[in-house]
C-alpha cells in the first residue's frame, strides 16, 4: 500500500514520484566561529609602553573574563547593570540603559549607559572589570551608524528612554549583529557639541537645520586628515594574535 | 599604570616596575667610603659592552657581570653585606612594605617661570603690555641686589625625584614585577631606584622581608605571584556587601 498512487497531476494520470527535497545542513558553528568579536578594549593603543606590560594586564583581564562572564556588546545595545551598593536596600542596584560610549584601554576600560527616568537623563559609566559588577546583561544587542552616541543629549527624549523592566530580545549566535540605522531627531539648537560639524563625522542625525548651516559647518573640514600616514594605525594584524591569545587561554 | 581594587570596592592606581638584571657589584666598607654605614653598589639592566672605556668596565668584570646602565649605592649595614655578584630580585619585596621611589624626572627644556615655578603671570587683557607670563618683580629696592637662588626661567626636569612612602600592593615572582601605589617621577621605561621607606611612619612596617635578600636558589619556592591581604584578586567572585 502506497499514497504514490494517488497523487493526480493536472493531466490525470499518476505523477511521478518526487523524492523531498534534500535538507540543508547549516553548520552554525563554523559560522560563529567566522564571526569573531574582540572586545575594543584588548587592542593596545599607540605609544612607547612595552607591549610585555600589555600581555600582563591582559592576563588579569582574562582572569577577571573566566570568574564574570563579560558578554559581547556594541555601542548602541541596551544593557542591564547590577552593582553592589552598600547604601541600596538589597545591597544591589540594576541599572538599564543604551551604551553610548565605549573608553580607556586595559583593565581602566569603562562604558556610559544613559537612560531617561520620571524624564531626567541619567547617564551612569561603569569600568568593565571592576569587581563591584555583578552581573551585566545584554537586553537588545545591536550596533548603531555611529560609535559614539554622546549626541543622545541633545535629541529629543524619547530616543534615549527605555523601560526598566524590558525583556531581554533574543539574538541568536551565528547571526549578525542588526545595524539600526536610526536617524534621530534633535531638540532646537543650542546643542552641548555642534554636532554637523564635519569633525564628529555623525551619520545618525536626521539634520533639519538650513542648507546655508550645513555648508557652513563644512568650512571646518578637514580632508587631508584621512591620507595623513602618520595617523594610520593599522591593528589588524594586532587584533589576530591577540584574538588567538585570548581564545585559547579562554577555552581553557 | 594600572588600576588596582581592594575587597571593598576602592579603586587604587598602581605603577608597574620591573626589575631588570639587577646585579651586586661592589662592596664598599664604612672606612673605604668615609660615611656612616658601608655601601653596595649595585647595577640594573644589562648594555652594551662596547661603549665603555677599560677602566669602568673593571667593576663589573671583577664582579663577573655584563655591563649595566645604571649604578646605583645603597647604603647598608653590616649585617645585610651581599657578595658582589648575587642577582637581585623582585621577592626582595613584599606586599604591605612601602618603598621610596628615585628617578630622573621628564626633562622639559628651558621653561618659563609659570610652568617652572608655578607663577601667576599677569592678565591677559586689561591693558597688559607685552607682559602675561613674565616673572614680574625680582627683589625689593632695600636689598639692592637679587638674592641667590631666585626663581627664574631655566632649565626644567631631567633631575633626581623621590616619591616616598608608596605601599607595594603585588609582586610578580615570574617576571621580576614590583606594582607600586601611586605615580612614580620618569618617563616610561625609565630607569628608577626603589629603596626601604624612609618615613617613621612605616619604620615597623616591614614584617619579616627576605633578609639580606631573596636568593632564587634557596630552599622557598614561592607562588608567581604575591597579593596584599587587602587586594582584591581576579580570582575571586565579585564582590558584595552583605
Amino acid at each position: 500500500f502506497s499514497t504514490s498512487g494517488y497523487r493526480i497531476s493536472s493531466d490525470g494520470k499518476p505523477a511521478k514520484f518526487q523524492p523531498p527535497p534534500k535538507p540543508v545542513i547549516i553548520d552554525k558553528k563554523k559560522e560563529r566561529e567566522a564571526r569573531r568579536f574582540l572586545s575594543p578594549e584588548f587592542i593596545p593603543p599607540r605609544g612607547r609602553t612595552d607591549p610585555f606590560k600589555y600581555y600582563i594586564e591582559r592576563k588579569d583581564m582574562i582572569q577577571r573574563r573566566k570568574v564574570f562572564n563579560i558578554p559581547e556588546f556594541y555601542v548602541g545595545s541596551v544593557l542591564a547593570v547590577t552593582t553592589a551598593d552598600p547604601y541600596a536596600n538589597d545591597k544591589a542596584n540594576r541599572f538599564v540603559g543604551i551604551c553610548i560610549q565605549r573608553g580607556g584601554k586595559g583593565l581602566g576600560a569603562t562604558f556610559v549607559l544613559r537612560n531617561v527616568i520620571e524624564d531626567q537623563g541619567v547617564e551612569i559609566r561603569y569600568e568593565l572589570y571592576s569587581p563591584r559588577i555583578q552581573a551585566i546583561e545584554v537586553l537588545k544587542l545591536e550596533k548603531r551608524l555611529d560609535d559614539n552616541l554622546m549626541y543622545l543629549r541633545d535629541a529629543l527624549p524619547e530616543y534615549s528612554t527605555f523601560d526598566v523592566n524590558m525583556k531581554p530580545v533574543s539574538h541568536l549566535d551565528h547571526e549578525e549583529v542588526p545595524v539600526n540605522k536610526l536617524q534621530v531627531r534633535m531638540k532646537p539648537k543650542p546643542w552641548s557639541k555642534r554636532w554637523e560639524r564635519p569633525k564628529y563625522n555623525i551619520k545618525g542625525i536626521k539634520f533639519e537645520l538650513p542648507e546655508k548651516k550645513m555648508k557652513e559647518a563644512q568650512k571646518w573640514s578637514q580632508p587631508w586628515l584621512e591620507f595623513d600616514m602618520l595617523r594610520e594605525y593599522d591593528t589588524s594584524k594586532i587584533e589576530e594574535k591577540i584574538w588567538k591569545e585570548v581564545s585559547e587561554e579562554l577555552k581553557k | 599604570m594600572m588600576p588596582i581594587w581592594t575587597k571593598s570596592g576602592k579603586k587604587h592606581a598602581v605603577t608597574l616596575l620591573k626589575v631588570q638584571d639587577c646585579h651586586v657589584l661592589r662592596y664598599i666598607s664604612k672606612e673605604e667610603s668615609g660615611g656612616k654605614t658601608s655601601k653596595l653598589l649595585v647595577g640594573g639592566k644589562n648594555a652594551s659592552p662596547f661603549s665603555k672605556s677599560e677602566s669602568a668596565m673593571e667593576i663589573f668584570k671583577e664582579a663577573g657581570v655584563p655591563r649595566k646602565q645604571k649604578v646605583t649605592t645603597f647604603n647598608v649595614t653590616d649585617d645585610a653585606i651581599i657578595k658582589p655578584g648575587t642577582p637581585l630580585y623582585a621577592a626582595h619585596f613584599r606586599p604591605g612594605q612601602f618603598v621610596d621611589v628615585t628617578a630622573k624626572t621628564i626633562g622639559k627644556g628651558f621653561q618659563g617661570v609659570m610652568k617652572r615655578w608655578g607663577f601667576k603671570g599677569q592678565p591677559a587683557s586689561h591693558g597688559q603690555t607685552k607682559t602675561h607670563r613674565r616673572p614680574g618683580a625680582i627683589s625689593t629696592n632695600k636689598a639692592a641686589k637679587v638674592y641667590r637662588g631666585k626663581k627664574m626661567p631655566g632649565r626644567m626636569g631631567n633631575i633626581y625625584r623621590t616619591s616616598f612612602g608608596l605601599k607595594v600592593w603585588r609582586i610578580n615572582t615570574k617576571h621580576d614585577i614590583i606594582y607600586v601605589n601611586g605615580s612614580v617621577p620618569g618617563h616610561t621605561n625609565c630607569l628608577v631606584k626603589v629603596k626601604d621607606s624612609k618615613l617613621p611612619t612605616y619604620k615597623d612596617c616591614n614584617k619579616n622581608p627576605p633578609f639580606p635578600t631573596f636568593f632564587a636558589d634557596g630552599d622557598e619556592n614561592l607562588p608567581e605571584d604575591l597579593y596584599d591581604d587587602e587586594i582584591f584578586q581576579f580570582t575571586d567572585p565579585s564582590v558584595t556587601y552583605a
